[in-house]
């Protein structure tokens, strides 16, 4: 379990490291936290000619707040966004979501852009970032575009990044007092990728009723899918148990999951199914403190 | 294949280090450097064996490339204990019997040492939160929260 | 056993091996530097089963730091195959060669082994290793084994089934017609596989000059590991040195010889180069050893109040591609021993082991580990079936301290043991009747707990009689010797090779006992075959039983020369009455210890420097060795009581509560004891609930990697509640017990039984592990309570 060789590069400014993968072509990658690529690299799945190594490249490892959003630089941590006290209160469910990746020395070092860039369908950002209506921003050489979640991730470890594009920052809405949001997950140990996983924002009007659900499940298929009809369907519904069930119930009937050796697609729809009702459940009573 | 130069800082000690870009810092610690502390258990994250403190934060060396490390401080458990005198949480796995094959151990130590500055009064559930970044093969695991609890109510 | 009161023996002092460990200066396989050594890769199957057509390794010879490509064929000529051929009634014999020459029998078979200036590269040339494969069909699984024109594994045997054994005592078919009812019951265990932390490896330094081969390595067995190495190599056993330091878990996995490790000392004896392998962990989980992949049948014939008229079993048993070990070893013992704690004298057993395209199996820590499960699931069953208290079935069942010893219907003989009593303190500890009320109030409020009882009966210290008839080249017997050096420090070893056992600290206290001196002056030494004595190693739960009494017995002979000495010294006829204590010579009189004023030191001293002041006729020095045979079987016992809840919406298992109450005789080191006793369990709980190694239909292992491989973290296990209990071994010197497996027992049937308690509601069992949530959600769907 040795890597491959490769050259490795260690570019100190944004624009080096594009000019690097440009030149590269496909035969390079990008080296963020490692704790993707690294054990792939070690079992010899992926063998890059060439690493571009971001992490010494100053002013992508950031937390900052504008009027209705929150800006996170690529290289942030999954522990600081953990803990970020700005994060925790105007996107809760994407700081609880980060608290679940692995573990504590891996949290230490994984960042926020690799994960999005994996795409790993199981994975907690990509989940959050897709249901919460997050923007991505990837610079390539000469032009920064904009993509947003709902069409950045595209199947299994694919997304609608170009080779020599980097992602530079994520941009989330902040909530508003009135929304809940929760994220669970069930896997079968702290610290193991979601088998299901599923994320919710909810907002009850004054009357109690629906005002705006957002619903997303990771895990079941090949990447994060947001109910959104589903969920806008439920608007004005009088926002309790009794909907969550109902919701649940049609979560359970709308996604079909993929069948592994490991667990049948039975077994991942019925975890849709239970979550859905939890998490919805979660993200409601948080919406009423 | 290539070979780089470049220089490793460990313990306070550095290091000119010859080798591929590709070689794991876990390597590089236990052949370049000698250290033999650090060990390996999977090389792809999982069991925490390799874990070593990178600037103070823990880092699991198998996932990282030893010439990454230019310009970072590195910390192995080889610096623990200082003057012969076993850091706190050594003492503690010692006398609660918290290792037996002790090949897990060093990960385990690094991780707490960094831990507890972090959060010097961790729950039995957040210990074990942390914990389970360490596969332990041997002990259960009890007796290494009972050290990390016996560290904290110190 | 001696009348007298131990005063280190028992001690809780804290282990001597940690320092090193604790700071990293411990001295595992991997950390002993080798100038100039190469590193071995192995080139393995990438199919279950084929035919190897050809090998070409011109391209990895071609690349700079290759220094050579060995197959099957070369290693031929170097080695001798491995013959498993006991005569053992209904088993086959076996050969297999040191790699493959002709064909490849599991997913991760090693065809090639390049050895190259270091491990990155080797495993680049490992790459460019061209094999052409002829696929042959894969046996994926025992039904497919036993099935009509179905491939053959090994084809020099007649069929898959590579053994086969029938026993029956009694007449358990007029049992079953005059029973009440009859209960059966299935219990089918997944494979798993052992992971030490520290996978394997070694490294080969072959000297040319004096043709003397050293093989550093992490063993268990470092004299029958040596043994088998000399011979496979043609090379004498004085040609031979193993070395074992520190090694980092076994659990059954550090025992046999393997192909790599052969391959690399004939790879360095070739090259007349130091030659290292470490093992990667893809290569641990695919190719090392797996285990425990068994079904159990049980049909117990039952009076209407649950007592037990007769039993039935039958075992079929999926022991992977090759035997390293012969193939009926493990099952055997289940079989032997399954009955336990409980009267019954009609039984019959069959027990069939099968070859299969997968990786080869071995014994794992508690190789007999499904048999309480499979004891106390009939238990339950029975329970079950009358609807009578479980706890209550097995009272009525076991037998009682004026009952033993007892003989079982195999003929094993269990004595010195308290399954009433163990049982009896665990139910009390968790307050079992008040558990079945808030169970029931639990349940009305739709959760479901559970609660499981497993008695275990621990079969250790495997006497040599269980070594022959089992066809295992060893024995049952250990060696140990004791110097006292002039200065009067303390040397002692023994044969065995410690992997975490605090072997160090637990007989230096048996020596320090037996020669009335501080351990703390006592260093044992461990894993060098020239200096530890032929010893049998580190399996089956011997250790602190056939080496502490073995230790223990040559530290009196120690003594008994040493107060001989003294007692010349002090002018006395004999040395009654002297006794040494604290490494100083008193004499008791009427109780009272009076001072003599002669030390340990200045016994030492004499003995080497003064043979002129020694006892007529007495030779000089302070060396001593002897070897003890223990008795054919040790027994200790346990109860187990573990109480879960159930997530019956997602099936998932949480663990609330886990007491044992075990008792294994007097205890060498409390320390030590306790550890085993939590890693035990923790193992048996890892098992049965989450480890798996899967291989799919076509026999591909899809287990490549700890993100497969599901070993239980800190956030899965409780808290374990121990009740110690020390009913001594009158068999054994010290009066001590095996122990560190029934752990591994007791939890897979504790944990399983609270889960099918939990799952009563629903009228369903589980019969199966792991207890996935996967796999009880299977067994929930559609069910109400
Ligand atoms: C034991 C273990 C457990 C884990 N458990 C979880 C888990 O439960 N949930 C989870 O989500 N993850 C888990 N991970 C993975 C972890 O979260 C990774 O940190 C994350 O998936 C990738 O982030 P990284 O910064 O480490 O990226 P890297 O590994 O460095 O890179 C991953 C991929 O992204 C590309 N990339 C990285 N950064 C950028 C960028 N800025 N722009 C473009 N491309 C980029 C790389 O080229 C590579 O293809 C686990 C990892 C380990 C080792
Ligand atoms: S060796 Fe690095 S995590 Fe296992
Ligand atoms: S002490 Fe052996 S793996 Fe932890």
């Amino acid at each position: 379990m040795k890597p491959a060789p490769f050259r490795y590069h260690s570019p100190g400014t944004l624009d080096e490291a594009l000019a690097l993968l440009a030149e590269h072509g496909a035969g390079a990658k990008v080296l963020a936290g490692g704790q993707s690529l690294g054990p792939m690299m070690n079992m010899r799945l992926a063998q890059p000619d060439a690493l571009v190594d971001i992490n010494a490249i100053a002013g992508l490892d950031y937390v900052r707040e504008h009027e209705k959003t929150i800006e996170i630089g690529a290289l942030t941590r999954h522990h600081a966004i953990a803990t970020s006290p700005l994060v925790r209160a105007a996107c809760p469910l994407l700081a609880e979501a980060a608290r679940q990746i692995g573990h504590y020395a891996i949290r230490q070092r994984g960042t926020i852009g690799g994960s999005l860039a994996h795409a790993d369908p199981a994975a907690q950002f990509p989940l959050a970032c897709a249901t919460l209506g997050a923007e991505i921003t990837a610079a390539g050489a000469g032009r920064t575009r904009t993509i947003a979640a709902s069409e950045f991730f595209l199947s299994l470890m694919s997304t609608a990044l170009e080779p020599e594009e980097i992602i530079v920052s994520v941009t989330l809405p902040k909530a508003p007092t009135s929304e809940g949001q929760a994220y669970v997950q069930f896997s079968r140990r702290r610290g193991d990728f979601a088998i299901v996983a599923l994320a919710a924002t909810v907002r009850p009007d004054a009357g109690g009723h629906i005002d705006q659900v957002r619903l997303g499940v990771g895990g079941a298929t090949d990447r994060p899918m947001v109910l959104a009809e589903l969920a806008d369907c439920t608007r004005g519904e009088k926002a309790d148990s009794g909907w969550a069930a109902r919701l649940a119930k049609a979560a359970y009937d709308a996604v079909a999951p993929i069948d592994t050796p490991r667990v049948p697609a039975e077994f991942r729809r019925e975890l849709v199914h239970v979550l859905t009702r939890r998490v919805l459940v979660t993200a409601l009573e948080r919406a009423r403190r | 294949m290539d070979t780089v130069d470049f220089e490793l800082s460990v313990n306070g000690e550095r290091h000119a280090v010859r080798a591929e870009p590709r070689k794991l810092l876990t390597d590089v610690l236990r052949e370049d450097c000698r250290l033999t502390g650090t060990h390996v258990g999977c090389e792809h994250g999982v069991c925490g064996a390799c874990t070593v403190l990178v600037d103070g934060r823990p880092a699991r060396a198998c996932l990282l490339y030893a010439v990454q490390m230019r310009g970072h401080e590195i910390t192995t458990i080889e610096a623990i204990a200082k003057d012969g005198v076993l850091s706190p949480l050594q003492q503690a796995l010692h006398e609660v019997h918290g290792l037996q094959c002790g090949f897990c151990t060093a990960g385990i130590v690094m991780t707490f040492e960094a831990y507890l500055k972090e959060n010097p009064r961790p729950t039995e559930e957040e210990i074990r939160d942390v914990l389970s970044g360490n596969l332990c093969r041997c002990t259960g695991y009890q007796n290494i929260v009972e050290a990390v609890l016996k560290v904290v109510h110190a | 056993m001696p009348k007298t009161r131990f005063t280190q023996i028992g001690r809780a002092i804290p282990r001597r091996e940690d320092r090193r460990l604790l700071t990293g200066n411990g001295r595992y396989v991997d950390d002993i530097e080798i100038p100039g050594a190469l590193h071995a890769c192995f080139v393995r199957s990438p199919h279950p089963h084929a035919r190897i057509v050809r090998i070409d390794a011109k391209a990895a010879l071609a690349m700079p730091g290759v220094a050579a490509v060995l197959t099957g064929a070369d290693l031929a000529q170097w080695t001798t195959p491995l013959r498993v051929a006991p005569p053992i009634e209904g088993l086959h014999p076996v050969e297999m060669t040191t790699l493959p020459v002709d064909k490849v029998r599991f997913h991760g078979d090693p065809v090639a082994c390049v050895i190259a200036r270091d491990r990155y590269l080797a495993e680049d040339a490992a790459e460019r290793v061209e094999v052409e494969y002829a696929p042959l069909p894969a046996v994926a699984n025992a039904d497919q084994a036993l099935a009509e024109g179905t491939a053959l594994v090994d084809e020099s045997l007649p069929s898959n089934l590579v053994s086969e054994q029938r026993f029956s005592t009694g007449d358990v078919f007029a049992r079953r017609r005059e029973a009440h009812r009859v209960v059966e019951s299935a219990f089918s265990q997944h494979r798993q596989t052992h992971l030490p932390i520290e996978t394997r490896g070694c490294a080969a330094l072959w000297d040319e000059g004096r043709e003397h081969l050293t093989l550093h390595i992490g063993s268990q067995v470092p004299h029958p590991l040596r043994t088998q190495l000399a011979a496979r190599m043609r090379l004498s056993e004085s040609q031979v040195t193993i070395s074992s330091l520190d090694v980092g878990g076994g659990f059954g996995q550090k025992i046999a010889l393997y192909r790599e490790e052969l391959t690399v000392a004939a790879a360095s004896r070739h090259l007349r180069r130091p030659v290292r392998w470490r093992e990667d962990r893809m290569e641990n989980l695919l190719a090392a050893s797996h285990a425990r992949e068994e079904l159990c049948r049980t049909r117990a014939a039952v009076t209407d109040d649950g007592r037990l008229l007769g039993l039935e079993l039958e075992i079929l048993e999926d022991f992977g591609a090759y035997c390293f070990y012969p193939a009926n070893y493990l099952a055997r013992v289940v079989a032997m021993i399954l009955t336990g704690p409980y009267k019954v004298s009609d039984y019959a057993f069959v027990v069939r082991v099968v070859l299969t395209n997968k990786c080869g199996s071995g014994p794992m820590r508690a190789p007999m580990s499904i048999t309480s499960w499979v004891m106390e699931g009939t238990m339950d069953a029975i329970a079950r079936e009358l609807k009578l208290d479980p706890l209550e079935v097995r009272r009525r069942n076991m037998v009682a301290a004026a009952e033993l010893p007892y003989t079982m219907p195999t003929g094993e003989v269990i004595a010195d043991i308290t399954p009433r009593e163990t049982l009896e303190a665990a139910v009390t500890r968790v307050e079992y009747a008040q558990f079945r009320e808030r169970q029931a109030a639990a349940r009305r409020e739709g959760r479901y707990l559970g609660l499981g009882l497993c008695s275990v009966v621990e079969s250790t210290t495997y006497g040599s009689r269980f070594y022959k008839a089992a066809g295992i080249p060893g024995s049952g017997h250990e060696a140990a010797w004791v110097r006292i050096e002039p200065s009067g420090a303390v040397n002692a070893s023994l044969g065995l090779g410690a992997s975490g056992q605090g072997y160090e600290t637990a007989f230096s206290q048996v020596v320090g006992e037996g020669l009335g001196v501080d351990p703390a002056s006592v260093r044992i030494h461990l894993g060098n075959t020239d200096v530890a004595p032929y010893g049998m190693g580190s399996r089956g739960a011997r250790g602190g039983t056939a080496g502490g009494a073995t230790l223990f017995l040559c530290a009196r002979d120690a003594n008994e020369k040493m107060l001989a000495i003294a007692a010349k010294l002090l002018g006395f006829d004999s040395s009654e009455g002297l006794r040494m204590v604290e490494g100083k010579v008193v004499r008791e009189v009427l109780g009272e210890r009076i001072d003599t004023g002669i030390s340990f030191a200045q016994l030492a001293r004499t003995a080497y420097l003064d043979p002129t002041a020694l006892p007529a006729g007495m030779a000089p020095g302070l060396d001593f060795s002897r070897t003890y045979d223990p008795p054919p079987m040790t027994y200790s016992n346990a109860a187990h009581v573990c109480e879960v809840e159930l997530d019956v919406e997602t099936g998932a298992v949480r663990i609330l509560r886990y007491v044992v109450a075990e008792d294994c005789g007097t205890v060498l080191s409390p320390v030590v004891v306790e550890g085993q006793q939590h890693g035990a369990v923790a193992m048996g709980l890892s098992g049965a609930l989450l480890e798996h190694m899967l291989y799919d239909e076509a026999a591909q292992n899809i287990t490549g990697s700890l993100a497969d491989y599901l070993v239980a973290t800190a956030t899965d296990l409780p808290r374990f509640e121990i009740l110690p209990m020390h009913t001594p071994s009158r068999g054994n010197p010290v009066g001590t017990k095996g122990m560190a497996e029934g752990g591994v027992m007791g939890a897979i049937g504790a944990i399983s039984n609270a889960v099918n308690d939990a799952l009563a509601p629903f009228g369903v069992v589980a019969e199966r592990q792991p207890l996935s949530p996967d796999y009880l959600r299977s067994l929930l769907r559609g069910k109400t309570p």
